[in-house]
């Protein structure tokens, strides 16, 4: 990412979300600002990081959320600012810090960004982690542009600190990933000197009086919102609909009133601040309109509330018809988009809404026939195919149905046909070492079935150590595979303990996945995936022994990072004379069943081929091919 | 600052994850902001490097913000840099007016490789995608690129193309200044020609 | 109302239903002629698997598999096969003592056809560096006298003679398997697809088959009884001693029969032939007669071969003893009982 911190004030750059979060923070005067990767959060962090050395402060990949956001709440109890970015699984994750933070209260600024996927392009779950600021009562920011990203950061610095709690800024992958033009300010002029004075102490007993202290501060927090322009109203006077929206639902509920040309028959109540929500602006536009529509992402986080708030005054407003997600107006589950917005309008309305000439559209519809799905996969010389070819094998060779329990990151694409479709469940961070410790436990009672838990080895640091450290106290039967392929590659390659390097780019201390093991007293053993054979044998083995937990960590650099530090050895091609094709003795077998996009079956002459654009020279595939017919030779000879 | 001629000016930059798609649209965007356009430049990119369909959309107003996706059947222009995804995503926001801009070289999906889906011949893609376009360029992108000594340099190709037709409010230099401000001098030899390629190819057909 | 006829389709003939009908039932009894022809059938540990589906509806897997093309009745010579004579010898050289089977007759023909140069390599099953069965190619004395003995565990060595009839050479083998191997090889002789075995298997020696054990089971009850894998030397002394002796590290050590019976191979009972009759000599334990074996020579080349031996000193033969030979023409037939008894009780259900 960009340093943000050399942006010209008053220039107006083209800006991602997540950069403009944190340019934001910088003008804030952000001094320490932490996070554990999450697409789509994982840009604000890493632009922080490339700006913390001209910028003066400290930025932090932690090993995740919660550690993240306590680190953040020492800067303010420091009396600096501190934050904390993550996706919504993450909010989870901290949760239980925050709703304590929540009833302690905080001393310098501090925010909490979250950035939710609606849809999950990129998480397991679609999670609205609006919720938390309704949870822990905190105060909530809705940005819809980049520009309102920073001038949002600016101002939830500004209230966390008035009020002396923890502020929300809540993103969406669109958002995080749209770029837009933003004018930069003018960064701080000078800077805090840490000091935690000993007569304060942050904590939450007794609970019943911080409690109310914890409501009173979001009421003042929702007058200070209320002042500082985040809502408003567009649209005419007296409208036929009032749209009642937040984040990028504002721009789609503003562009499908363009394209419906309903300019004078609806107006838009946006709402930049949507925890508390703002009861006397409510009711004054509420009496605008006798129709309102919700278009929100996802939950009906605002028809909730609004509807509650109608609910005390319903005799002063009169009666209102509600559109949304109870009317099927707003889809419960997935993103919302101006076609979704405008179809919702027209229905309402009563407009006439056609998106394309129908005829096109059937044409359309019939060609997509022709468009096969492209579903994701492992990238050319992934060591997880490989892994997961290895226990595909094992598992099939040993016969006793065993069981994948799997984990987040890249290799949770073990699930698809990519990774043979081996593994078994998969949930959230750190949740495969914990079904496998229950798994492990069965066995008196007749569970016979192998299993393998694979984490990645962000993961490990993540949250599969407390699973670990259970399993083997109770010593529960089972193989943990460590997928080392020492990259938070799904994110985007940032660093973690294993790697020892940190998101400022300096050395911190290497913290040895082996040396952990050898500390919880594990046996372990290193494999390269590379090496099926060797593999195979191990994995074989460690899954006879039983008994408690053991260890092997299938240890390789993950292809990407590979590829960018001089990539691989091997050239590879296939000899037309040895290879099989589709007779008996093979079918396909690199193409059709290892399924490196690599390969590539050749139709014409009935023999597999290397796609030489595709193809990174892992040489794994030469290990499979049952008539050595591909053929893997070092780069240099080739050349 | 000249008249949009499409207002908004919505272009869509489709292809696989790898492909450099992301970086086409950022450049697009960029060289338009700079130009004094209103821009909002929307990525989707989840698992873009693992093989799956990657789309930007560049949305371009002299008005209003633009919100992160643009209506469905309203693209102004589809650049894809695969010919299957071009297909795919006149689907969704295709329409009779749209104009398709595609690489020829295909990159068979996950399922196609492994001979459990079909992937259509080309001329059958070809006529498919012009009938239903007003007009379909089909380009040989990565082909010029390896010319040029590496295939990731479809995506400039492309954009060079894009810069040939009478949709954008500004020109190829427009383009190589934003291309410039994001790439290192000794860099910019490659792009330059694959910008040029791209003209080129678009003024053969 | 006339119902139109339905499309002839002809039932598979791959791995498709061999895993139906051999593998997934448990049936397999890792000969191994399913083995080292393709990618798709694995052995490991001494068991076969399919890890995924070929997607072909024929295979030579199929073809040569034993279990799947049994059914009909044995051959008509007789309970114990075509025989041209019937000996009992042992071998004089003593470095097989301890080591082969009884008289040490098979690992002696062996080394003899090797130096001999009748057969330049010989597929045995020996076990493998971790106590699992496996094949094995020798091309020498030393290398038959390392896997001399049976530790009566499946070892899937066929797959090792395909992995050598695929290669491309064109040397004479020989191979040293249990009935069920040497039903396999007759299949692979016949096979249309796979010329190579008739023009480079030139010696096929077949044992006498009491029992055959899935290697993880005799593992498994290896370890219930505290006896270290890997075995050196295995044996079935005749009833009614009711035990299975083995060696291992040098120490001995008794199992009781009726707990090895129980992880015997169910796929063993369908099978009717006890002395590998479609081999050039089959060769097993001399009921009587400790320390000597019974050979029944079955072809002239087979007879040949014990006649050079013989001839060279290398056995001490005998005539087989006519209450020996009925003996095992009783256990040939009983069998063959109990074989067509369990084929028609799972033809019925």
């Amino acid at each position: 990412m960009a340093d943000v911190s050399k942006l010209i004030p008053g220039q107006k750059v083209l800006l991602q979300g997540n950069e403009a979060i944190a340019r934001g923070a910088l003008e804030a005067g952000v001094a320490l600002a932490a996070a554990y990767p999450g697409n789509p959060s994982s840009e604000i962090l890493q632009t922080l990081a490339d700006s913390a050395h001209s910028a003066g402060i400290y930025v932090e990949w932690s090993t995740n959320e919660k550690v993240a956001l306590e680190s953040a709440a020492a800067a303010s109890y420091a009396g600096l600012r501190g934050m904390a970015s993550m996706k919504q699984n993450g909010v989870n994750v901290a949760q239980d810090f925050i709703c304590n933070l929540t009833i302690s209260g905080t001393q310098g600024g501090i925010v909490l960004v979250t950035c939710d996927d609606p849809s999950g392009v990129s998480s397991t779950n679609e999670e609205d982690a609006r919720f938390i600021a309704r949870v822990a009562c905190l105060p909530l920011l809705e940005p819809a542009t980049p520009a309102e990203c920073l001038s949002m950061m600016k101002l939830a610095f500004e209230l966390s600190e008035q009020i002396g709690n923890l502020v929300v800024l809540r993103g969406l992958a669109r958002l995080s990933h749209t770029r837009a033009g933003v004018v930069p300010g003018p960064l701080p002029e000078s800077k805090r000197r840490p000091r935690w004075d000993p007569s304060q102490r942050w904590f939450t007993i007794p609970v019943v009086p911080r409690h109310q202290a914890m409501l009173d501060k979001l009421a003042k927090a929702g007058e200070i919102m209320g002042a500082a322009g985040v809502n408003y109203y567009d649209g005419p006077q007296r409208p036929e609909l009032l749209v009642v929206a937040s984040g990028s639902s504002r721009l789609y509920a503003d562009e499908a009133r363009r394209m419906l040309e309903a300019g004078e028959r609806v107006g838009i109540l946006h709402l930049g601040a949507t925890w508390p929500l703002d009861q006397e602006l409510i009711l004054e536009h509420l009496a605008r309109a006798d129709k309102i529509l919700f278009a929100e992402e996802v939950d009906p986080h605002l028809e909730g509330g609004v509807k509650s708030i109608y609910a005390q005054h319903v005799r002063e407003l009169g009666i209102k018809d509600f559109f949304g997600q109870d009317t099927g107006h707003k889809p419960p589950v997935g993103e919302l988009s101006p076609s979704r917005v405008a179809a919702a309008l027209a229905d309402i309305l009563g407009l006439p809404w056609q998106e394309v000439d129908p005829a096109y559209q059937e044409k359309a519809q019939v060609a997509q026939a022709l468009v096969a799905p492209r579903q994701v996969g492992f990238c050319p010389g992934c060591p997880h195919r490989a892994s997961y070819w290895s226990m595909k094998q094992v598992l099939a060779a040993d016969g006793r149905e065993g069981i994948v329990s799997g984990d987040i990151g890249c290799y949770t694409l073990g699930v698809l046909p990519t990774g043979y479709q081996r593994v078994n469940a998969v949930h959230c961070m750190g949740s495969g070492p914990g079904i496998a410790s229950g798994l492990g436990k069965l066995r008196d009672q007749g569970f016979g079935q192998p299993v393998i838990s694979v984490v990645g080895d962000s993961t490990f640091f993540h949250a599969a150590l407390p699973a670990l450290v259970n399993a083997r106290w109770n010593n529960s039967d089972y193989v943990l595979v460590v997928l080392d392929n020492s990259a938070t590659a799904m994110t985007g390659f940032q660093p973690h303990p294993g790697t020892g390097a940190t998101a400022m780019g300096q050395a911190g201390t290497v913290v040895d996945v082996e040396q952990v093991c050898a500390g919880l007293g594990l046996p372990y053993a290193v494999v390269d995936p590379y090496d099926l054979e060797a593999t195979q044998e191990a994995l074989y083995d460690a899954l006879q022994i039983g008994g408690g937990l053991r260890v092997l960590i299938f240890r390789r650099l993950c292809a990407l990072v590979q590829n960018k530090q001089g990539g691989h050895p091997w050239s590879i091609s296939v000899d037309p004379e040895l290879c099989r094709g589709e007779d008996c003795g093979c079918h396909r077998f690199c193409t059709r069943v290892f399924r490196c996009p690599g390969l590539v079956f050749d139709e014409a002459t009935g023999k597999a081929t290397v796609d030489e654009v595709v193809c990174v020279g892992c040489g794994v595939c030469a290990q499979i091919c049952p008539a050595g017919a591909i053929k893997a030779r070092p780069k240099e000879a080739t050349a | 600052m000249k008249a949009l001629k499409y207002d908004p000016l919505d272009i869509v930059v489709t292809g696989v994850g790898g492909q450099g798609n992301v970086l086409a649209s950022q450049v697009l965007g960029r060289a338009l902001l700079d130009a004094g356009y209103q821009v909002t430049v929307g990525e989707t990119y989840g698992l873009s490097q693992r093989g799956g369909s990657v789309m930007s959309q560049v949305r371009v107003s002299s008005g209003p913000v633009l919100g992160p996706m643009m209506p469905d059947h309203r693209a102004t222009a589809i650049i894809s840099l695969e010919p299957l995804e071009a297909l795919r995503l006149v689907g969704t926001y295709g329409h009779p007016g749209v104009v398709v801009l595609t690489n020829d070289r295909p990159l068979r999906p996950q399922g196609v490789l492994a001979g459990e889906q079909a992937y259509p011949e080309p001329q059958e893609l070809r006529a498919t995608l012009e009938g239903l376009c007003a007009k379909l360029y089909w380009l040989p992108a990565t082909a010029a690129a390896l010319k040029l000594g590496n295939h990731i340099l479809a995506n400039v190709v492309l954009l060079g193309a894009l810069c040939a037709l009478d949709l954008l409010p500004i020109g190829a230099e427009q383009v190589e200044a934003a291309l410039a401000a994001m790439f290192p001098e000794d860099k910019m030899a490659p792009n330059r020609e694959a910008l040029a390629k791209g003209l080129a190819l678009v003024r053969e057909v | 109302m006339v119902l139109p006829a339905a499309p002839f389709a002809p039932q598979p003939t791959g791995l498709e239903r061999l895993l139906a009908e051999v593998i997934n039932p448990g049936l397999c009894v890792a000969c191994g002629a399913c083995l080292g022809l393709c990618p798709h059938l694995i052995f490991l540990d001494g068991q076969v698997a399919a890890p995924d589906p070929c997607g072909l509806t024929s295979g030579r897997c199929w073809d040569l598999c034993p279990v799947a093309q049994r059914g009909g009745p044995g051959a008509a010579q007789g309970p114990i096969g075509p025989v041209l004579g019937a000996w009992q010898g042992r071998a004089t050289a003593r470095d097989l003592e301890g080591r082969a089977q009884y008289g040490g007759v098979v690992s002696e023909l062996l080394a003899l056809a090797l130096e001999q140069a009748l057969v330049q390599e010989a597929v045995v099953t020996a076990a493998g560096p971790r106590g699992a069965p496996q094949g094995l190619r020798v091309s020498g004395r030393s290398g038959v006298l390392g896997a001399a003995g049976s530790i009566y565990a499946g070892g899937g060595a066929l797959g090792e003679l395909n992995r050598a009839l695929a290669e491309d050479a064109c040397h004479p083998l020989a191979v040293v398997g249990l009935p069920c191997q040497i039903q396999a090889l007759g299949a692979m002789r016949a096979h249309p697809d796979y010329p190579q075995t008739l023009e480079r298997i030139h010696l096929v020696i077949g044992l006498f088959c009491t029992m055959n054990l899935p290697w993880r089971g005799v593992r498994d009850l290896l370890a219930r009884h505290g006896v270290q894998a890997p075995l050196s030397r295995a044996d079935f002394p005749p009833p009614p001693a009711g035990i299975f002796q083995v060696w291992s590290g040098g120490a001995y050590h008794e199992l009781p029969l009726d707990q090895v019976r129980a992880i015997s191979y169910p796929g063993c009972a369908g099978c009717a032939d006890l002395t590998s009759e479609g081999a050039d000599l089959s060769v097993g334990a001399c009921e009587g007669k400790p320390g000597w074996n019974t050979i029944l020579a079955r072809t002239h080349a087979g007879a040949g071969l014990l006649e050079l031996a013989a001839g060279k000193g290398l056995l001490e033969l005998e005539p087989a003893q006519p209450a020996s030979l009925e003996h095992l023409n009783q256990a040939a037939i009983a069998k063959r009982k109990r074989a067509a008894a369990w084929s028609e009780e799972r033809r019925h259900g």
